[in-house]
C-alpha cells in the first residue's frame, strides 16, 4: 500500500513541477516579447494609419442581447474610435427589450436595402437599417431572430463589407485607439497571412467610465473581481504574449479580436455549437490554414484596450468559468483530430496537449487529487510532513508567479499606480489559492458536469454597469 | 554535484527539494516586491526631479528663443554649469527642445537648432547613433532628423538598410525629411520585400514633410523588387503626383506581373480621371 501512496505523491509533485515548470517558459518568453514590443511600440507612430487611405478597412461586428439600458452610449462609443477606414454593425439577435427602438430613435435609422451574398447559414434577419443622419453613416443595425451569440456574429461576417472583421462584446469599454493598434499587424506581415490579431482584455469594475471612455483605473474593493484583475494579468501578460510569440495562440478573447474576414467565412465562420465560439473559430482558421499549406501568423497586441466587466459575485462567476470549460472541452473534441499530430505542427504537437493538459484536466486532476488525499486522511495514510510541504510548495509558488505578473505590469504598462491598488492586488494573491482557485475549480467541475448532461447555452449574464463619471 | 546525483539515487531528494523551493518562490517574491517598491520609489522620485528640471528648462529656451541670449553667456552661469553635467538635465532638455521643434516654424525653430549645435546636445545624438542598441539609435536618428541637421543624412541612409524594421522605417523616414526623394531612391534596389506597414510609413513621411520635389519617384517603378514598385504606385497615388502618369503608363504596359499592372492601372485611372 505504502507504494502506491508513494506513487501518487510522485504523480502529483511530477504534474505540479510540470505545470510550474510550463508558467514559467511561458513568462520568461512573453516578458522577452513584452520589451521587445514595447520598445518598438515607443517608435510607432499611429497617426500614420488615421491619415491613410491605404489603412485597412474594417468592421466592427457588436452584437447585443437585452442591452436597452447601454446600448446607446456603448454605440455611440464604438462610432468615435481613432479611425477612419470603419464601419460598425450591431446585431440585435431578437432582443426581448427596447434595444432596437432606442437604435431606431437615437439613430434615426430606417429600413434599408443591402446587396447581401450570405455565405454563412444564420437564423433569420428580420430588416437592416442604416441611419438617415450623415453624423452616423458608419452605422448598420442588423434586426434578426434570436440565435445566440455565434449566429449574431455569422450575420456580421455575412454583411461586413470590409476585408476585416473586429468582433466585440458591445458592454466593452474600448480604448479610443484600439482600432489603430489592432489593425497594425495586418499590414506588417510579407509572405505570411495574418488571419487574426487578439488583443487584452482588462476588468473595468470599479473604473471610473466617461462618455464611454475609461478616464479611471481603479482595483475593485469586491475580492472576487480583484482578484481577476491579478487572473487576467497573469493570462495576458505572462501567457498569451508567449504564446503569440511561438505563434500557437488559440483563443482570441471573443470581447475583442479581429480577423480576416475572407479566412473566417472560408473556415465556415462562427460554431452555432459550442458556447466557445472565440476559441473554436480561431482553431478551425488555422486548422484551415495548415490544411491547405497557407503561410499564416495570428498576431497579439499586449496593450491594455479593451475593458469588461467581470462578475462580482460567486453565482454569475459560476457561471461564466462552467461556460468557458465547455467551450473548452467542445474545441478540444471537435479538434481532437490535432492532438499530438505532427501534421498540425506546433499547434498539434504543443498548443492543444497543452490545453487538453493544463486547461480541460486541470481541475478535473485537482479534484481526484482531494478526494484522494481525504480518503489517505480518513484511512490515516497520509505522510502529514510531505503532504504540507506540497501544499506549501504549490501555495508558494501560486504567489511568486502573481509577484512576477504585479512586477510585469509594473513595468510594462503600470495601469494601476496608487500604492492602494498596488497593495491591494499583492494582498489578492496570498488570499487566491485558498480562497479564488478552489472557487474557479468547483466552477470547472460545474462545466464538465454541464457538458455531460448535455447543456447547451449561455445562461443569463447580469452585468452590474460601470461606474460612470457625470 | 556528487551530492545531488547521491540524493536522487536514494530518493531523499523530494524533502530536500520542496524545502529549496519553498524558500527559493519566498525570497524571490520577496526580492521582486522589494524591487518594485524600489522601483515605484525612483520613479516618483525621477518625476519630481524631471518637474524641477522642466521649470529649469522652460526659464532656459525662454532666454535662448525669446530673449536671445547667446549659449556662451548661459554656460557661464553656475546654476545651467552644473546642470548641464547631468543625464536626466540633457535627456529632458533634448525632449523638450525637439518638442519645441515641432510646433515652431521659421526664425524660433532656427534659433532652437541653433542652440541644439551650440550646447553640444547635437554630440549626444551623434553618439546614440553608434550605439550596439538599434533602439538608442533610432532615438538619436529621429533627433537628429527633428533638428535638420543635414550632415548626418550619410550616415543615416546606412540605417535605412537595416534588417531591423523599426530601425529601417525611422532611418527612412528620417532621411525622406533631411533630402526628400534621395532618401528612398536607394530603395530601388532593396533586396527584402517591404511590408505594407512600412510603405505606409514612407508616404506618410512624405505627407508630413510636405515634400515639393518628388523627382526621382518614378525610378521606384523599375524596381525589380515588386514591393518598390508597389510603393511607388502608392506614393503616386496618394501625393497625386500627375506629372508621373506617363511613368505609370510604362509599367502598366510592359510589366509582366498581373498584380503590378492592376495596381497600375488603378493608379492611372484615379490621376487620369
Amino acid at each position: 500500500m505504502i507504494w502506491f501512496i508513494d506513487v501518487y505523491l510522485y504523480l502529483i509533485l511530477g504534474y505540479a513541477i510540470l505545470i510550474m515548470s510550463s508558467y514559467l517558459i511561458l513568462a520568461y518568453l512573453s516578458m522577452k516579447e513584452l520589451r521587445s514590443y514595447l520598445k518598438k511600440n515607443s517608435f510607432v507612430d499611429y497617426e500614420v494609419l488615421l491619415t491613410s487611405e491605404f489603412a485597412p478597412k474594417l468592421s466592427l461586428i457588436a452584437p447585443a442581447y437585452n442591452e436597452g439600458f447601454t446600448i446607446e452610449e456603448n454605440v455611440k462609443s464604438l462610432l468615435s474610435l481613432n479611425y477612419n477606414n470603419y464601419q460598425v454593425i450591431v446585431v440585435n439577435d431578437g432582443s426581448k427589450d427596447n434595444s432596437m427602438e432606442i437604435l431606431i430613435k437615437t439613430y434615426d435609422l430606417v429600413l434599408t436595402e443591402l446587396d447581401i451574398h450570405s455565405k454563412i447559414e444564420t437564423k433569420k434577419v428580420k430588416g437592416i437599417y442604416t441611419s438617415r443622419n450623415a453624423a452616423f453613416k458608419k452605422l448598420i443595425v442588423v434586426d434578426k431572430e434570436n440565435g445566440g451569440k455565434a449566429d449574431a456574429l455569422n450575420v456580421g461576417l455575412n454583411i461586413a463589407q470590409n476585408p476585416y472583421v473586429v468582433c466585440i462584446d458591445v458592454d466593452c469599454i474600448l480604448d479610443k485607439d484600439s482600432l489603430l493598434k489592432l489593425a497594425k499587424p495586418f499590414l506588417e506581415s510579407h509572405g505570411k497571412r495574418v488571419i487574426a490579431t487578439g488583443g487584452v482584455v482588462r476588468i473595468a469594475n470599479q473604473c471610473i467610465i466617461k462618455n464611454g471612455r475609461l478616464v479611471e483605473v481603479n482595483i475593485p474593493d469586491a475580492i472576487i473581481p480583484r482578484i481577476q484583475v491579478l487572473e487576467y494579468l497573469r493570462a495576458f501578460l505572462l501567457g498569451r504574449m508567449a504564446w503569440g510569440r511561438l505563434d500557437g495562440l488559440l483563443l482570441i478573447s471573443g470581447a475583442f479580436g479581429a480577423f480576416d474576414r475572407e479566412i473566417a467565412i472560408l473556415a465556415g465562420g462562427y460554431n452555432i455549437k459550442t458556447v466557445g465560439e472565440d476559441m473554436e473559430l480561431v482553431v478551425r482558421m488555422r486548422r484551415y490554414m495548415l490544411e491547405n499549406k497557407l503561410p499564416y501568423t495570428v498576431s497579439y497586441i499586449p496593450d491594455p484596450l479593451c475593458w469588461t466587466e467581470a462578475p462580482e459575485d460567486f453565482k454569475i462567476f459560476k457561471k461564466q468559468r462552467s461556460r468557458w470549460m465547455r467551450g473548452t472541452i467542445e474545441t478540444l473534441s471537435f479538434h481532437k483530430k490535432m492532438f499530438l499530430n505532427p501534421k498540425y505542427k506546433l499547434l498539434g504537437m504543443i498548443s492543444v496537449p497543452y490545453w487538453t493538459l493544463f486547461e480541460f484536466l486541470a481541475p478535473g486532476i485537482e479534484f481526484t487529487g482531494l478526494i484522494i488525499t481525504i480518503l489517505f486522511i480518513i484511512f490515516g495514510l497520509l505522510n502529514w510532513h510531505f503532504f504540507i510541504l506540497l501544499v506549501l510548495f504549490v501555495y508558494t509558488f501560486a504567489v511568486f508567479f502573481s509577484v512576477i505578473a504585479l512586477l510585469s505590469e509594473e513595468r510594462t504598462f503600470h495601469k494601476y499606480p496608487k500604492q492602494t491598488d498596488f497593495f491591494k492586488l499583492l494582498l489578492a494573491a496570498f488570499i487566491e489559492p485558498v480562497y479564488f482557485h478552489p472557487l474557479a475549480v468547483y466552477a470547472a467541475l460545474i462545466g464538465y458536469k454541464e457538458k455531460i448532461k448535455g447543456t447547451h447555452g449561455w445562461g443569463e449574464m447580469t452585468r452590474k454597469g460601470f461606474t460612470k463619471k457625470e | 554535484m556528487t551530492k545531488i546525483w547521491e540524493l536522487y539515487r536514494d530518493k531523499h531528494w523530494v524533502e530536500p527539494f520542496l524545502i529549496f523551493s519553498i524558500c527559493f518562490f519566498v525570497g524571490v517574491s520577496i526580492v521582486l516586491y522589494l524591487f518594485i517598491i524600489g522601483s515605484r520609489n525612483k520613479n516618483i522620485k525621477r518625476e519630481k526631479l524631471r518637474k524641477e528640471h522642466d521649470q529649469q528648462i522652460a526659464e532656459l529656451i525662454f532666454l535662448v528663443v525669446f530673449e536671445d541670449t547667446p549659449f556662451a553667456e548661459i554656460k557661464k552661469r553656475q546654476e545651467y554649469m552644473m546642470l548641464f553635467g547631468s543625464l536626466l538635465f540633457r535627456k529632458v532638455l533634448i525632449e523638450s527642445v525637439i518638442n519645441l521643434h515641432k510646433n515652431y516654424d521659421g526664425v524660433y525653430a532656427k534659433k532652437l537648432e541653433h542652440f541644439y549645435k551650440e550646447s553640444g546636445l547635437i554630440n549626444d545624438s551623434f553618439k546614440m547613433l553608434k550605439s550596439m542598441k538599434w533602439e538608442v539609435k533610432c532615438k538619436g536618428i529621429t533627433e537628429l532628423a527633428e533638428m535638420n541637421i543635414t550632415d548626418s543624412f550619410e550616415k543615416i541612409l546606412t540605417f535605412s538598410k537595416a534588417r531591423n524594421k523599426t530601425l529601417k522605417i525611422t532611418a527612412i523616414n528620417a532621411c525622406i525629411k533631411l533630402a526628400g526623394t534621395e532618401g528612398i531612391t536607394h530603395l530601388k534596389a532593396h533586396p527584402y520585400p517591404i511590408d505594407d506597414w512600412t510603405q505606409l510609413n514612407i508616404i506618410a513621411a512624405f505627407k508630413k514633410h510636405d515634400i515639393g520635389d518628388t523627382k526621382g519617384v518614378e525610378h521606384l517603378l523599375e524596381s525589380h523588387n515588386t514591393t518598390v514598385v508597389t510603393l511607388g504606385l502608392k506614393l503616386i497615388k496618394e501625393l497625386k503626383l500627375t506629372q508621373k502618369v506617363p511613368y505609370v503608363a510604362q509599367l502598366a504596359e510592359r510589366t509582366p506581373n498581373a498584380l503590378i499592372q492592376y495596381e497600375a492601372q488603378n493608379v492611372l485611372q484615379e490621376l487620369t480621371v
